[in-house]
């Protein structure tokens, strides 16, 4: 609905669209040591596909492969200090010097957040499509009124 | 053949030689231990002693000749062979872990697993009404028992102080009179005892092999075992005694009688189980040592000689088509094998000499007759006419199936079939000629169970002794009763499923009446109202916060630590009450993404970035979330009754002076510092993190994480389930979601 009304939102979530998934891919790996998180990290990645979704730009479909892969990583995650005799979800911190980055300090907490994205992403994709956010976009009528109104017509 | 049934066939056969050899060598019994959480005491714990021993020869050897059996029973390219070997298999598995079970714990779970897996078997033919209502009975039952046998065992649990079966401590006062009454109703269902025992007769619609393990051998010893572990516990609750005793006396002698009225093969043999789990529950509730000694011994028997004559009657059905034994007749010309079989086990059955039953009967009466005072009388009596019927109800079923009569036609031999009924029978003879050795082993096991049981043994030959002229008197009468009955059969008069065991239709009355008061449960609870469900739940929280009202206090309340909080306090009670107020949709929605936004502006003067952050995320969703929303409503708000507007506004306030008090009270009286600094240490020292939130969320509480993911991974399935069904059918003019009228005047109405 939005997209046939106003371009300049339009074309302004397509140019945001890069750098809010570079903003959410810093939270996710800031999470750690700074305000952020994989859940934070979840929102911006939904809210992106929300905006393009109902502004009829290409949005990534199909919660439920993202939803599976995310409980299949925190599980993952969850299990596998159990195969080296550690307690369930024990954390392992690993630190090491990369090329440009410098030191480098992450843990088997990366993987669990990146699950937790995933599946918010999963759920507000769910969401937009359970609120039939993509046939919206594509409808001419802002309201349920004036789409009444014109199917009447017709 | 079938590979799978084949196949399946390996392991019983594996686990039932190394139990029969070590049945005889008798070794030192084994405990194997895993302990699943130890803080709440649950170990799984197996224990390798002579009952259980014993039991695992039978579970699994009879497990082996039933898998082979059923390799023929199957006609080859039978639909569902596979999946029926895969569920038989998992019952015998579970069968094993019930009876090798030294915690209470892990008898519980296999035992609930056994109630499960023999409710695939018993409806394994699903499309049938009859046998579904039949599975679902027989569900019902011995899991309501399940439930009975978990309290009974926390009792058990609590008054013994031990969860180790072995170590069990006799019960005393109230709570051991419960635990035992609890305990027995749960032997009662499975192993259908009166009035629970209308499962087993509507049972007999799975396929004969079934039968022939889960209600011979298996299933049904479940509860006698049960009870013979758990009567030690109970020997000085006299109640134990006494409903045990009226149960299986009962059970023993509605059994025999149920086997008479009957003219389906297999349900005879039914009834006739009823009847014997009567007699073992009435030796195991007499609780002297003799009568243990006597009910072990009939444990064994029983199993051999009902796997026996059930597999039979299976034959007989495959090959003749009918299990009716008013249509069949002369079966001893024409399945010789099989007629062999069945009189070997039959007269085993009936205790006649020289077979396996025979002793062991013996044994029972003179069990009955240690007792003293009325005891001896009752039980000498009912044992004596149960065995009149066992005798009865026998003679007639081999008379009448393989005796003289119309002559059946029937299919050739099937050797899968033959041999293990061949190999059934024959072990109730070669348990006679060994009966010394028998004898040893089931006083080994009695002897674990009743430290008194360990001076008796069977004798092949007692003499003239008052439970030999007893027996030799029963066999006389029940062959007179079943002579009698035969000569007055008119077949036209029985009808072939036989008269309906009253309790079943109570049952699956229960049953029904389950179904339709949770329809109406849900019609009323989940009405569809979605304001409504709102206003429920509000409610429901401001009832909740009733308790911090007692110390609500004001005094510890300030107006602000900054002023800014004032001003953005005063922004958002306002802009609360424009969205309360205003007639747009869209305004409505924008105003509470406002609201987030102040609220977020409130963290940021508390200095709480993490909070910030998440919660304008949070509403920036919610208010795209919302747009989407209205595009499918009305610009406006529908307009309301007056009555329904003033229930939701008093809700409204109602939940926001809840919210307020016990926030106000729960800040009243703080209990000690927040744990701030430790947290920090630790998260920098365990978690790897500086971001506290974080670290808690993702290391310290990271299981709360992990559940709340799952959950909010369920919510979205279901969402995007619910968006992906068509709520009307296809041939409706279906509307689509987006054209979906409002509902909330259907609502307010």
């Amino acid at each position: 609905m939005i997209a046939p009304h106003s371009p300049i939102a339009r074309i302004g979530i397509q140019a945001a669209s890069p750098l809010a998934i570079m903003v959410g891919f810093y939270l996710l790996f800031a999470g750690h040591n700074q305000p952020g998180g994989g859940f934070a990290a979840g929102l911006v990645f939904g809210a992106v596909v929300a905006l393009r979704t109902v502004t009829g730009l290409q949005a990534p479909m199909g919660a439920t492969p993202l939803i599976a892969l995310g409980v299949v990583i925190i599980c993952a995650t969850a299990v596998a200090p159990l195969l080296f005799g550690d307690l369930l979800l024990d954390q392992k911190v690993f630190s090491g010097e990369l090329p440009v980055l410098g030191k480098v300090k992450s843990g088997s907490a990366l993987p669990f957040d990146i699950g937790v994205t995933a599946v918010v992403v999963g759920l507000i994709i769910a969401l937009l499509d359970g609120l039939g956010a993509t046939e919206l976009a594509e409808s001419s009528q802002a309201t349920y009124g004036e789409r009444a109104a014109e199917r009447g017509k017709s | 053949m079938h590979a799978a049934l084949s196949a399946a066939a390996i392991a019983p056969a594996i686990t039932g030689i190394w139990a029969i050899w070590n049945v005889f060598s008798n070794p030192d019994p084994q405990v194997y231990e895993f302990t699943w959480v130890g803080a709440l005491d649950l170990v799984i714990r197996f224990r390798t002693d002579s009952v259980a021993l014993l039991m695992t020869a039978i579970v699994s050897g009879i497990g082996a000749l039933v898998f082979v059996y059923a390799t023929g029973y199957f006609s080859p390219g039978a639909p569902g062979a596979r999946q029926f070997a895969g569920s038989l298999l998992a019952f015998s598995t579970s069968m094993l872990g019930l009876v090798l079970a030294d915690s209470v714990w892990t008898l519980f779970i296999f035992w609930e697993l056994t109630s499960v897996t023999s409710f695939l078997l018993v409806g394994f033919n699903n499309t049938k009404v009859e046998v579904q209502a039949a599975a679902r009975r027989a569900l019902m039952i011995t899991g309501g028992g399940g439930l009975a046998l978990l309290a009974g065992l926390l009792l058990l649990g609590r008054s013994s102080g031990t969860t180790i079966l072995t170590d069990l401590a006799p019960a005393t006062g109230t709570a051991g009179i419960l635990a035992g009454l609890l305990i027995l109703t749960a032997v009662a269902t499975k192993s259908a005892q009166v009035p629970f025992h209308v499962w087993l007769p509507g049972a007999m619609a799975a396929p004969t092999p079934v039968s022939a393990y889960l209600h011979s051998a298996t299933m049904v010893k479940a509860g006698v075992l049960l009870m013979a572990v758990t009567s030690s516990a109970f020997t000085d609750v006299e109640a134990w005694k006494v409903v045990g005793l009226i149960l299986g006396i009962t059970t023993m002698l509605w059994g025999g009688i149920g086997a008479l009225r009957h003219v389906d093969a297999k349900l005879i043999l039914a009834w006739g189980t009823v009847s014997q789990l009567g007699l073992l529950v009435t030796l195991l509730a007499m609780g002297n040592g003799k009568a243990m000694f006597a009910a072990i011994a009939m444990l064994v028997a029983h199993a051999l000689f009902k796997a026996t004559l059930f597999v039979v009657v299976g034959e007989v059905d495959v090959r003749t088509g009918t299990r009716d034994i008013s249509e069949l007749g002369g079966l001893y010309k024409t399945m010789p094998f099989a007629t062999a079989a069945a009189v070997l086990a039959g007269l085993s059955m009936a205790g006649v000499p020289p077979l396996l039953g025979f002793a062991t009967k013996e044994a029972a009466i003179e069990a009955a007759l240690t007792m003293e005072g009325i005891e001896r009388t009752i039980t000498v009596a009912a044992i004596s006419i149960g065995a009149v019927l066992t005798v009865a109800y026998t003679a007639r079923f081999l008379w009448s199936t393989f005796g003289p009569g119309p002559d059946t036609k029937v299919s050739p031999r099937r050797l899968a079939m033959t041999i293990p009924a061949s190999i059934l029978a024959l072990s109730g003879v070669a348990g006679f000629v060994a009966l010394g050795q028998v004898s040893a082993v089931v006083t080994r096991a009695a002897t674990e169970l009743n430290e008194k049981s360990s001076v008796y043994k069977l004798l092949r030959w007692p003499g003239i002794t008052t439970a030999f002229l007893i027996s030799a008197s029963v066999v006389v009468l029940g062959a007179a009763l079943a002579a009698m009955l035969i000569r007055r059969s008119n077949p036209a008069q029985v009808p072939a499923t036989g008269p309906r065991p009253l309790g079943a239709e109570i049952a699956d009355r229960s049953l029904d009446g389950v179904l339709v008061i949770s329809r109406r449960v849900t019609s009323f609870v989940q009405h569809g109202s979605l304001p409504v469900y709102v206003a429920t739940m509000a409610l429901t929280a401001t009832v909740a916060t009733i308790p911090f009202f007692t110390d609500l206090t004001l005094d510890h309340l300030v107006w602000w630590d900054q002023p800014l909080q004032m001003v953005l306090a005063i922004a958002l009670a306002l802009t609360a009450l424009a969205s309360a107020f205003v007639k747009s949709r869209l305004g409505a929605a924008l105003s509470l993404g406002a609201i987030g936004i102040g609220v977020s502006g409130l963290f940021v003067v508390q200095g709480a970035p993490d909070l910030v952050l998440t919660q304008l995320l949070i509403e920036t969703i919610i208010v795209v979330g919302f747009v989407t929303g209205l595009g499918h409503l009305n610009r406006e708000f529908p307009r309301s009754a007056g009555s329904w507007r003033s229930v939701r506004l008093g809700v409204s306030v109602a939940g926001g002076l809840a919210v307020m008090g016990a926030l106000a009270s729960s800040t009243a009286s703080p209990t000690g510092r927040a744990p701030l600094d430790e947290l920090a240490d630790q998260a920098v020292e365990t978690g790897g993190g500086n971001n506290i939130v974080n670290v808690v969320l993702t290391d310290m509480r990271a299981l709360d994480t992990l559940g709340e993911v799952v959950v909010l991974a369920v919510v979205a399935l279901g969402i995007a389930a619910l968006a992906s069904s068509p709520l009307l059918p296809e041939d409706e003019p279906a509307l689509p979601p987006t054209d979906r009228p409002p509902t909330e005047k259907e609502v307010a109405a």
